[in-house]
């Protein structure tokens, strides 16, 4: 019996099967050069190979697009005419002169501009790999001949691997690569099947057939289990599956307490990905959308129009609320195409809003990307990291600013936008009456919050337990900006993560918490107390 | 040889789905079908060819066809085209 932990899990689910060893030979071209005599065998040899495979893509193509569309590109004549090109004016082999081809073509489409064709790249490549496994005379994995449970092991999965995948049969996945965000990750969630990634070393743990249980909540697995175990698991495997379905039986009920209080549900997000994942789960609007990763995941600040586009998809996909947080950057986060001083305490230092009232003309960028996204949708505007009334003044008056500009150059954008703030400072908390009446919302963001009020650093082993979002300290503070919201008349939410902590959820109800935003995968959780309380 | 200009009129360019029409009609005719972009000649027949010029809507584009049944070719071929490719 072998164990292994991960760390980092974005599923729920368990899963108790043997390991269907999921392996791409070698595909790696024969270096040998070619006579001119071999020249027409090498030619015949990409030819029937080609041949082979459009008439396996053509069976395939009976039962999904993608495959239509992978025939087409096997067929194509640019691949044909480069692979051939190749064979006869510069000596190379079948298997040589289509590797470089795919690579060539492939490469053309990942330097795209757009995303979709970036995307294209990937089918190209898979083309590649099944005329080169034909070339070599191997047979490629499939999934979608499984017979039998299993539990899929790969390095990785793509598209390609997992759209003709039996899922009727998988019950879990885990591959060696890849990260929550990937595509397996999300077709996974998607369906509902257990998934674990990035797991290191499982490749060199697991032989095809070895029995394994997974806890993709725990991030834990165990490879060849004693009976005992395997009972463990088994058990609650199927508690897990009970409460599933009572949740799953809750979705589309609005969020009312006991009491009679209707409860907003929302989603914290990143981008608009998530967002999608997040809708099915039936969300009364997004509480958080951290702008940061649109900064972190360039090499170059975003323009107002690269900002605008995402924010507005982001604004038409939510028929409710989408809050979109100002930059927050600095601290533990990095941009990098902006270099920032070293800093004794980052998490003390420059970051979030002050550095966005320094560097004005980014932020107003951001905020006019804001603006005009909010004429598609209910788009509100938060500001991260406030101590003073002087930075949320600051704050408003170039929202006005950029309001007054939009409105001379004749753009739509929603005249009547709230602009609230975040309460995770303790200086927000004891100032929350004064910021009442100057924000048209609170959420309160618990994860910085806390460290700043028991000043214990969450990223420091020695101290991380003493990190706890329950201490009196942190539910008095909270209290009592719900107290001074409520006293304003302003709505107060939460989107650190103990808003979607099920130990916390009830105390927050009690306290007269109005919108609970969290991690998407929490939401049933949290709508089954709030139905309960 | 004979050709004429056109404009692209598909929402989203000339991508998969159109691109894979404009392909195959292309691949029916006896002529050799170049479509001229700007500085760039892309050969109708090939739907990689066609994705990875990136033609974006409103493009003016300008469809050549060289062979036996050029001038009806031509024809139908703009008529495809302007008819938004099956979109």
């Amino acid at each position: 019996m072998k164990q292994l932990q991960v760390e980092k899990t974005a599923s729920r689910g368990i899963a108790v099967a043997p390991v269907y060893y999921y392996q791409e030979p070698d595909l790696t071209p024969e270096d040998r050069g070619i006579s001119e005599e071999q020249v027409s065998g090498e030619l015949e040899k990409f030819e029937n190979a080609r041949k082979c495979v459009m008439e396996e893509l053509g069976q395939l193509a009976k039962t999904s697009e993608i495959f239509a569309a992978h025939q087409e590109i096997a067929g194509d004549f640019m691949l044909q005419d480069s692979v051939c090109t190749r064979i006869r004016t510069q000596g190379k082999n079948a298997q040589l002169a289509l590797t470089e081809s795919i690579e060539e073509i492939a490469n053309l489409f990942a330097g795209m501009d757009d995303e979709y064709m970036r995307e294209r790249a990937a089918d190209v490549r898979d083309v590649g790999k099944r005329l080169a496994a034909r070339l070599k005379g191997k047979k490629l994995p499939d999934l979608g001949s499984l017979q039998e449970e299993c539990i899929v092991v790969a390095r990785d999965l793509y598209s390609s691997d997992t759209v003709k995948m039996n899922a009727h049969f998988v019950r879990g996945i885990i591959t060696q690569e890849g990260g929550v965000t990937s595509h397996v990750s999300i077709l996974a969630k998607m369906m509902n099947i257990p998934i674990l990634v990035g797991v290191q070393g499982i490749l060199e743990q697991v032989r095809d057939g070895s029995l394994v249980c997974m806890d993709a909540e725990e991030g834990s697995i165990v490879i060849d289990p004693e009976d005992e175990v395997q009972k463990q698991y088994l058990e609650k495997k199927a508690a897990y599956e009970r409460e599933r379905e009572l949740l799953l039986a809750l979705r589309g009920k609005p969020a009312v307490t006991k009491a009679g209080k209707r409860i907003s549900l929302c989603a914290n997000v990143g981008n608009v990905e998530d967002v999608r994942q997040a809708l099915p789960v039936g969300i009364d609007g997004v509480g958080l959308f951290r702008s940061e990763f649109l900064y972190m995941e360039r090499d170059h600040f975003p323009t107002e129009e690269e900002q605008f586009q995402v924010y507005k998809e982001a604004a038409e996909l939510i028929p409710s609320e989408l809050t979109i947080r100002t930059l927050d950057i600095g601290g533990d986060k990095e941009l990098p195409y902006f270099s920032f001083e070293k800093e004794e305490n980052p998490f003390l230092g420059w970051r979030a809003i002050r550095i966005s009232l320094e560097l004005r003309e980014q932020f107003k960028e951001q905020l006019r990307a804001i603006l005009r996204a909010s004429a598609f949708g209910h788009v509100r505007i938060m500001f991260p990291m406030i101590i003073s009334l002087w930075e949320l003044g600051e704050g408003r008056a170039l929202v006005e600013e950029c309001k007054k500009e939009l409105r001379e150059e004749g753009i739509a954008f929603d005249e009547n936008i709230e602009v609230g703030m975040m309460i995770e400072t303790p200086a927000s908390v004891l100032q929350a009456h004064a910021f009442a009446r100057e924000a048209d919302f609170f959420s309160i963001g618990t994860n910085d919050l806390t460290q700043y009020l028991l000043a214990v650093d969450r990223g420091n082993k020695k101290v991380a337990n003493r990190y706890d979002f329950m201490h009196p300290a942190v539910l008095q503070a909270i209290r009592q900006v719900i107290e001074a919201g409520h006293t304003a008349g302003i709505k107060v939410g939460m989107c650190g993560e103990m808003a979607g902590d099920t130990g916390a959820v009830p105390t927050l109800l009690e306290m007269g918490l109005d919108e609970f935003s969290m991690s998407a995968g929490a939401v049933d959780y949290v709508r089954s107390l709030v139905l309960n309380n | 040889m004979v050709s004429r200009k056109i404009t692209v009129t598909n929402a989203s360019g000339l991508h998969a789905r159109p691109a894979s029409v404009l392909a195959a009609a292309a691949g029916k005719c006896d002529s050799e079908v170049i479509i001229q972009v700007g500085e760039r000649k892309v050969q109708a027949k090939s739907i990689l060819n066609i994705m990875a010029a990136a033609i974006k809507c409103g493009t003016e584009i300008e469809v050549c066809c060289d062979g036996p049944n050029e001038e009806a070719e031509l024809n139908s071929l703009c008529d495809l085209i302007a008819g938004g490719l099956g979109e």
